[in-house]
């Protein structure tokens, strides 16, 4: 592992002995002693517990739902159906979204027919998980099927049925960039090439399962929900407007969530169900726990698109012109809003490279409803945009006869180029793709391995070189625009930060610490992040997208540094010291070269809140600062990835070699994080790529229902990540930028370009993933065996 | 009719234990509801993802495919009696915080639980008998790479001395 | 996932068991490792009525040599399959193929007795039993039979064993100690089930062929043998074996099952290319007279 060598960017007001450095997690005690507080851990008294009975239809009608015998059952509280939840004054927009959005039909539980096979249909609260799914076996449901739609292609014909028939179509949504006289442009190139990259579906796959407690206070008329999450604050807004329940009568809470990845952004029909289901019952907590076949089958899912990329090259493979069309399986009831991630995909579709300016790029994004699950968020929702166009970079360069890195050396935009304007007129500021494709490139040793691989070729073995390099957003509009931190200083001289995040494994609690230690002047230890909370925390979009290293560390600084002011002038005060000439480390106030003149910031406190006959004049008492930092509205950070990969011919198995990352996310607050944060990110692009696939039958039936079928990689399915680090500092406070979910979107067209070029040989085209053996043993048996590569 | 429930004793951390459980009720059910240790984290119940692993009589299993019932007179260690009185952290829970062995910590227990158990059958191993070691318990948050690092850490931090605070 | 509720029996003697079979017959699962069976038990795939737990049966448990053969107790683990050196010196394929069975979580419960009771035919030591022509000893309400294995997996997760009957012990014969083994496997990853499997055993002297066995498994319901190829191996030289040749002759014959792993042709096409590594392998063991 490569150590960084940091960039002095932007330095805070304070000494900057915590950012920058790879600090141990402050989460780190509770969760290695098995003490973390997760949503199952709560075992309240008089709880009860959910559990759904499903469809296990793909489309039909219900034409029978008894629950009277399990209604019976001894330990059973209550069975719900439509009847008793659902509520024609239900509302579902989401906040990040609005009111206006296009949404499919909004509906809690399955009303008269099923969309797709996991819908829930019925609730069923009992004194025990196992008795709720006893009694769920007593429940009468009786569908007629009909066909399902399951082809995203084929639902957008105007021959297909409707998932819903409210709808006048199977088209959700849509998003373009038309650009007229395009199509003559790429047809006049020199030379122009047309693929089509299909993507399965594959999944976020939380290690834990989403799950919910709620209890009505029928007295109070309050609500009182824990909540696996990412967003406490969107939780209760949706609830308040959902129910008109108003939005101080809700708290909202979010313990240790373990994991997320876009899944659990926005409460769904379960969780909905639940809540109502608590209201209908008061004064007991109803807890529902999703197992991980509900995960599996119903817990949202994502990936599933085809993206058709026709581009126009001159003939040293200069990129010019380029036309994308993307459907995307957004499923039954897909959130949030349409499903769709086209609009950032069309927005980033033109990737890292120059083009020939603005209308040089156009794009059509449509969402499909099919009778599947709904589509969630995950990782970089939009990243077919990198997944195809990386792809298609290497094939036309195959065609060309041009190597990959130099096609890409021949197109790229570095830092030189700054500020840089897209064909989409999106403005980088302080992006660096070329630089951090030449590290990626020097890192893996790309020349060297170019001669290793054609001496194994010799040998007839097969071995072969990926490269993909991108740009990731982080989008600051509507709620999305701001984050915002409250410090507030005990009596003792502790330091408590309330932060808008909701971190589920980014290490918030001591990345933010040490901006606040820093900016502020403290002990990291004297430090303590409180987030997830709706009572104590300031209102905020919460944790996804990338957005709080960013963001939320904006507040932070922001926070601290008027603070630092507040503390700086009571000290100097107390001191009878000049404000300029004061400083404090560590928690201490003192007087710039003056021994022992100093004053603990305890002391400042108890001015502040006790003694306030002693305050400075113009200075307000208390020690609690509030500051909301508004994002700029899109932020940039980028990367390259490369990847060496042996095929055996044998049995189609790919081991991957080496995984170098070049990652350019600003100044770091924490290495350490920032390196697991894109390490968690390839290895589950290694899922996507060769082990993972949700796969549906022609019934509408998913069929990997289980981890025995479903398979995630495991420690020897996971390459050792090497890093490499390029500091472009962006221009917001601290000079951080996102980086969350990069992993995730550059590494799969990586993968699938290592498989290509070591399969180049053989004259193997691939379109198509997972790359399973028995795909991957087929290419070959299927492919030319004439080599084509100079 | 109401379930008939059995009287199960154990040892669990060292301390004497008793649970009233149906005869279905699983091993990892009952330490989360029964013992408040919820430590034991459940993440498939059938048996693939490793989160639930405990100690019984000092052998790694996965706690959710063993019914409380055949545990009885068993000495179980989970993630909370690892841990000396003191609060002290094991070698191997130092060794996770060191090498950012965690993000979520979801998974963390299971790990921490296996890979005690792993070096005390293996205390030197090698990378590959390490991610082979470890490859029965999925984490999905870090990618492995901290894992595998806490791992050749931890065995570093036992070799000098015995491994005190580990309850076998 | 819970499972649906079963009364729960932890008999003390094969007898014991016996009696509990023969009264509840069909309603009941013998429970031994779990390590197959519970995961169903909380999918509701099964839901027995009755549970046996045969864990505290004493006679079920030890390893002994007996009439040149290795006999192992049905409740005989994975783990002591990978850690005994009794078993490794008598069978040591049983030692070689312990360690992809699975995790080592699995295997300080999983049994033997319980893994060829469940007659996955994907699984290793179905396979492995197969290869080495074992006995399973079984106890019933009838008395005592010893099932050779060729009679004992029926298809599919199903043996010839009857309801109320109790797999007791695995009788394996011992090869000559210079005889060369070896295991070839194809998995998605580390410790799964295999997607297809070739075992070969072969004792070679003077430079030719004077035993051969060769299983593969994942290629049909059941383990499969290749006894006449093995027949036609032997007196063969060695060295001059057209070994992709034996490995496509080893499934020309076979209509491997489609599923989300594999497909019939993969299974087919692997299969040829690992039996005849498996045979190349085996046969390079037993020629360097090395374990």
């Amino acid at each position: 592992m490569t150590t960084p060598a940091l960039q002095d960017g932007h330095r805070p007001t304070g000494a900057a002995r915590w950012i920058g450095k790879s600090v141990q997690r402050s989460e780190d005690r509770r969760l290695v002693t098995g003490r973390g507080q997760y949503v199952d851990d709560l075992n309240l008294p008089g709880m009860v517990h959910a559990h759904f009975v499903r469809s296990s239809v793909a489309r039909g009608t219900i034409t029978n739902l008894d629950v009277a015998e399990a209604r019976e059952l001894p330990g059973v509280l209550a069975v719900f159906t439509a009847a008793e939840i659902n509520s024609p004054d239900h509302v579902f927009w989401q906040t990040m979204m609005g009111p206006d959005a296009s949404y499919p039909p909004g509906r809690v539980l399955a009303d008269g027919d099923v969309r797709y096979v996991g819908e829930p249909v019925a609730v069923i609260v009992a004194e025990s998980r196992y008795l709720a799914e006893d009694a769920a076996e007593l429940v009468e449901l009786d569908i007629d099927p009909l066909a399902p739609v399951l082809d995203m292609v084929a639902a957008l014909s105007e021959e297909s049925d409707v998932v819903h028939p409210e709808r006048p179509s199977n088209l959700s949504g849509e998003a373009r960039a038309d650009i007229p006289g395009l199509d003559e442009r790429l047809d006049q190139a020199p030379h122009t090439f047309t693929e089509t990259f299909r993507q399965h579906r594959y999944l976020c796959v939380p290690m834990e399962t989403r799950g919910i407690v709620s209890t009505w206070d029928p007295w109070q008329e309050k609500l009182e929900i824990t909540l696996s999450c990412q967003s406490v604050h969107e939780t209760r807004l949706f609830y308040a407007r959902m129910l008109g329940i108003p939005e101080i009568d809700i708290h909202v809470v979010m313990g240790d969530v373990g994991g997320s990845f876009g899944q659990k952004m926005f409460p769904e029909k379960e969780e909905h169900a639940v809540v109502i289901a608590s209201r209908l019952i008061g004064g007991r907590p109803v807890k529902w726990i999703e197992d991980r076949a509900e995960n599996l089958i119903s817990g949202g899912h994502s990936r599933e698109e085809c993206l058709t990329m026709t581009v126009a090259v001159d003939d040293d493979g200069v990129l010019l012109a380029a036309k994308g069309h993307q459907i995307e399986d957004v499923g039954a009831f897909p959130r949030p809003g349409d499903g769709m991630a086209g609009g950032s995909a069309l927005a980033m579709f033109p990737g890292p490279y120059r083009w020939s300016g603005p209308g040089s790029v156009g794009y059509l994004a449509q969402g499909a409803f099919t009778n599947t699950c709904g589509r969630t968020a995950y990782r970089g929702p939009w990243m077919m945009e990198t997944t195809a166009r990386e792809q298609m970079v290497d094939v036309v360069a195959r065609k060309l006869g041009i190597d990959p890195l130099e096609m890409r050396r021949r197109n790229i935009i570095s830092v030189a180029d700054m500020p840089f304007t897209t064909p989409m007129q999106l403005q980088f500021d302080t992006v660096s793709p070329a630089e951090t494709l030449e590290q990626a490139a020097e890192l893996i040793g790309y020349d060297e391995f170019r001669k290793q691989q054609e001496k194994a070729r010799t040998d007839g073995r097969l071995l072969g070189i990926g490269l993909s390099t991108y740009v990731e957003p982080q989008f600051g509009f509507g709620i999305l625009a701001t984050e915002a931190t409250t410090v507030r200083i005990e009596p003792s001289g502790k330091v408590n930060v309330y932060t808008s995040t909701g971190s589920h494994g980014q290490s918030l609690e001591t990345t933010l610490a040490q901006i606040v230690a820093d900016e502020l002047g403290v002990a990291f230890d004297d430090v303590r992040i409180i987030q997830g909370d709706s009572a104590r925390t300031p209102y905020g979009a919460g944790t996804g997208g990338s957005r709080s290293g960013a963001i939320a560390s904006g507040a932070a600084h922001a926070a601290a540094a008027t603070m630092r002011e507040k503390v700086l002038a009571i000290g100097a005060h107390l001191l009878e010291a000049s404000v300029d000439d004061v400083e404090m480390s560590d928690g201490v106030i003192s007087v710039r070269g003056v021994a022992g003149a100093a004053v603990p910031l305890a002391q400042v406190a108890a001015v502040a809140y006790l003694n306030t006959d002693a305050m400075p004049p113009g200075v307000t008492p208390g020690l609690e600062v509030s500051e909301r930092y508004k994002a700029p509205l899109f932020m940039f950070s980028n990367a390259t990835h490369a990847v060496t990969v042996e095929v055996d011919r044998a049995t189609g198995q790919v081991e991957i070699l080496r995984y170098v990352v070049s990652e350019d996310c600003g100044n770091m607050i924490n290495p350490m994080v920032v390196e697991g944060q894109i390490a968690g990110g390839v290895v589950q692009a290694v899922g996507g790529v060769f082990y993972e696939h949700l796969v549906y039958d022609e019934d509408g039936n998913p069929t990997a229902t289980t981890f025995m079928d479903y398979l995630l990689p495991t420690a020897t399915e996971a390459p050792d990540l090497e890093y490499g680090h390029v500091i472009t500092p962006s221009n917001t406070p601290g000079g951080y930028k996102g980086l969350g979910e990069g992993g995730a979107i550059c590494a799969p067209a990586a993968l699938l370009n290592a498989v290509r070029d070591a399969l180049a040989p053989l004259g193997v085209s691939i379109s198509e993933q997972p790359l399973s053996p028995d795909r991957v043993l087929r290419l070959i048996n299927d492919a030319q065996a004439s080599s084509r590569w100079r | 009719m109401s379930p008939t429930k059995i009287d199960v004793e154990l040892v669990v951390n060292g301390q004497p234990r008793r649970a009233t459980v149906e005869a279905r009720k699983t091993l990892a059910d009952t330490l989360r509801e029964d013992l408040g240790l919820t430590g034991t984290h459940l993440a498939c119940e059938h048996g693939v993802c490793g989160a639930c692993t405990v100690l019984v009589d000092g052998a790694a299993v996965r706690s959710c495919l063993m019914f409380a019932v055949q545990a009885a007179q068993s000495t179980v260690t989970t993630v909370e009696g690892l841990s000396s009185s003191a609060g002290d952290l094991s070698p191997v829970q130092r060794a996770f915080r060191e090498c950012h062995g965690l993000q979520c910590g979801f998974c963390t227990p299971g790990f921490i639980v296996s890979v005690t158990a792993f070096l005390e059958e293996n205390p030197d191993p090698t990378d590959e008998e390490i991610r082979a070691g470890i490859s029965g318990n999925l984490c999905r948050c870090t990618g492995y790479q901290g894992i595998v690092r806490a791992v050749k850490r931890a065995a570093e931090l036992r070799a000098p001395e015995d491994s005190e605070g580990v309850t076998a | 996932m819970k499972p649906a509720p079963f009364e729960y029996f932890a008999p003390q003697t094969v007898d014991e068991c016996l009696s509990l079979l023969a009264e509840y017959g069909e309603d009941a699962k013998v429970l031994a490792g779990g390590q197959s069976l519970v995961p169903m038990l909380a999918l509701r795939l099964a839901n027995p009525e009755q549970l046996l737990d045969i864990n505290g049966i004493g006679e079920l448990s030890g390893v002994r040599r007996e009439n040149g053969s290795l006999v192992l107790g049905a409740t005989t683990r994975h783990v002591t399959l990978e850690r005994d050196p009794e078993i490794a010196s008598a069978v040591p394929l049983l030692a070689r193929v312990a360690p992809h069975i699975g995790h080592f979580q699995i295997r300080n419960r999983g049994t033997i007795g319980g893994s060829l009771a469940h007659a996955d035919p994907a699984a290793e030591l179905p396979g492995v039993a197969r290869l080495l022509d074992a006995e399973l000893d079984v106890d019933g309400p009838r008395g005592h039979r010893r099932i050779p294995v060729a009679d004992f997996f029926e298809t599919v997760f199903t043996t010839t064993l009857e309801a109320d009957e109790l797999l007791t012990g695995i009788r394996i014969p011992l090869w000559d100690p210079r005889a060369g083994f070896a295991v070839e496997q194809v998995t998605r990853r580390h410790g799964d089930f295999a997607l297809v499997g070739a075992m070969a055993a072969v004792e070679v002297s003077d430079g030719r062929v004077t035993r051969a066995a060769l299983c593969l498994t994942g290629v049909d319901a059941v383990p499969v043998r290749r006894e006449e190829m093995e027949q036609s191996l032997i007196g063969a030289t060695a060295a001059d074996l057209d070994l992709p040749g034996l490995g496509a002759q080893a499934v020309a014959d076979l209509s491997p099952s489609n599923d989300v792993h594999a497909s019939s042709a993969y299974r087919k096409q692997v299969g040829a290319h690992l039996a005849s590594r498996a045979l190349a392998h085996a046969i390079h063991e037993a020629t360097r007279g090395v374990k």
